[in-house]
């Protein structure tokens, strides 16, 4: 419940969302799917913007990879069969684990991806992929990466009046495999840990490893020397352990009331070398 | 501000706050089968459609609801003419305390729009948002299925 909202908005366009962004400044409380609005209780807010109604909720392809709105719902995601195609369908399954149906109904992806919290889960399978998230502002359109975009809290990484409308994430040429995995208490529950790996192999050996870790910290971050070790190498069963236990060994976790720090560490090690093995286990060749 | 909104087939419009809940507003035009459960989109019991999606009202925010379509358990049927799904889980005894019913009709009457003729695994996928703390699911779920093949 929003106590003091007195209007509420409904943009046709990105153009129109952003300059009501302007014009209302931190009055203004956007409106998506609604999930997190619905519970806060900001009493400075005064006006909601409902951008829910500006289109961008289309999931299509692009340059040989795959764009989606930032207003498509999470269970769209989930159960889309070209999605399902693109690094394993690491973006499919991390949608999928988003809470309950009824809740993937309503969280958008562009929700999920800038109203972050620790715990989560399509942020991970972002810088997993290496995608890019499209921005519109006063100043115009600009596309920013993943890494950058998660360097920070996306609001500080958005400028005022700034929208995110939607990701591009490229297909892999080659043989490439993903996969996302997220440790939970219940089907349900946020996640104690969650990791995403996207791998490309040439030869036999691997010639691109992205491994992501989710629930952890405040921001999901690039296992960079699980990647480095993995880069260049034979993808043996043996290796993909010891790129998870540097996941574990750079993973410094907080301990909340689910987990403690001991026991989130170690399930760190474990989703981030499942994630690893499925990805290994799906290596599909693509023209 | 005015909410124009179709509630179970009838258009209506709602006075509302934008910024209150929509399970609160609903709740207090008289649509009192959407139970306030947890309030916090945990429990399911709040559970409606929204232009045919199962949502939690708990977490919509009144002015999401303009122009949209929203069904309730009171929608669905009545007592003397129950709803093929309200019928199978009396049926079935699907019902024990009933709390968590109108929502568990909900999210299995958008299931079955969807998908016809479910499995019991997608019955379960699609009532994964719904607590029963009676039950055990497993009458549900026979339920769901029986008001299936009765609907074929």
């Amino acid at each position: 419940m929003i106590p003091n909202a007195k209007t509420c908005l409904y943009p046709k366009d990105p153009p129109q969302a952003v300059s009501l962004l302007q014009e209302h400044g931190k009055r203004a409380l956007i409106l998506a799917g609604g999930t997190t609005a619905a519970l806060s209780h900001d009493p400075e807010v005064e006006v909601l913007i409902d951008i829910s109604r500006m289109g961008c909720d289309a999931i299509e392809p692009q340059g040989g990879g795959w764009r989606v709105g930032c207003n498509v719902r999470l269970q769209r995601i989930a159960s889309h069969a070209g999605l399902a195609g693109l690094w394993g369908g690491v973006l499919s399954q991390a949608a999928a684990a988003v809470g309950s149906r009824p809740i993937r109904n309503a969280v958008t992806l562009g929700g999920n991806l800038v109203q972050i919290f620790r715990w989560s889960d399509t942020p991970v399978a972002l810088l997993a992929m290496g995608a890019r998230l499209e921005l519109l502002g006063p100043r115009g359109p600009r596309s920013v990466g993943a890494d950058e975009f998660y360097a920070r809290h996306p609001r500080q990484v958005l400028e005022p009046a700034e929208l995110l409308v939607a990701v591009q994430a490229a297909s892999p040429v080659g043989k490439a495999g993903g996969a996302f995995i997220k440790y939970a208490r219940t089907a349900v529950d946020l996640a104690v840990a969650d990791a995403a790996a996207c791998l490309r192999v040439e030869g036999g050996r691997c010639v691109e490893a992205r491994l992501a870790i989710g629930a952890t910290r405040a921001l999901p971050w690039r296992a960079s020397e699980a990647e480095a070790l993995l880069t260049g190498q034979a993808l043996t069963p043996a290796r993909l352990g010891e790129a998870a236990a540097l996941a574990r060994k750079a993973c410094k976790p907080v301990g909340d009331a689910r987990t403690d720090k001991a026991y989130r560490e170690r399930m760190v090690e474990v989703v981030a070398r499942r994630a690893l093995e499925r990805a290994v286990a799906n290596l599909q060749e693509r023209a | 501000m005015d909410i124009h909104v179709t509630v179970n087939g009838r258009p209506e419009v709602w006075q509302a706050a934008p910024g209150e809940s929509a399970l609160e507003l609903i709740r207090r035009l008289g649509y009192t089968s959407v139970k306030r459960g947890c309030s916090q989109g945990d429990c399911g019991a709040c559970t409606i459609l929204v232009d045919g999606q199962a949502m939690r009202a708990c977490l919509l925010v009144a002015a999401q609801l303009e122009g949209r379509a929203v069904t309730t358990a009171e929608g669905l049927g009545s007592l003397d003419r129950p709803h093929p799904l309200q019928r199978a889980f009396v049926d079935a005894g699907a019902v024990q305390c009933g709390f968590c019913t109108p929502g568990m009709l909900l999210a299995s009457q958008a299931l079955l729009v969807e998908t016809p003729r479910p499995d019991a695994t997608a019955v379960r996928e699609a009532l994964d948002g719904n607590l029963c703390r009676c039950t055990g699911y497993k009458k549900i779920v026979e339920a769901v299925l029986l008001a299936a093949e009765r609907m074929a």
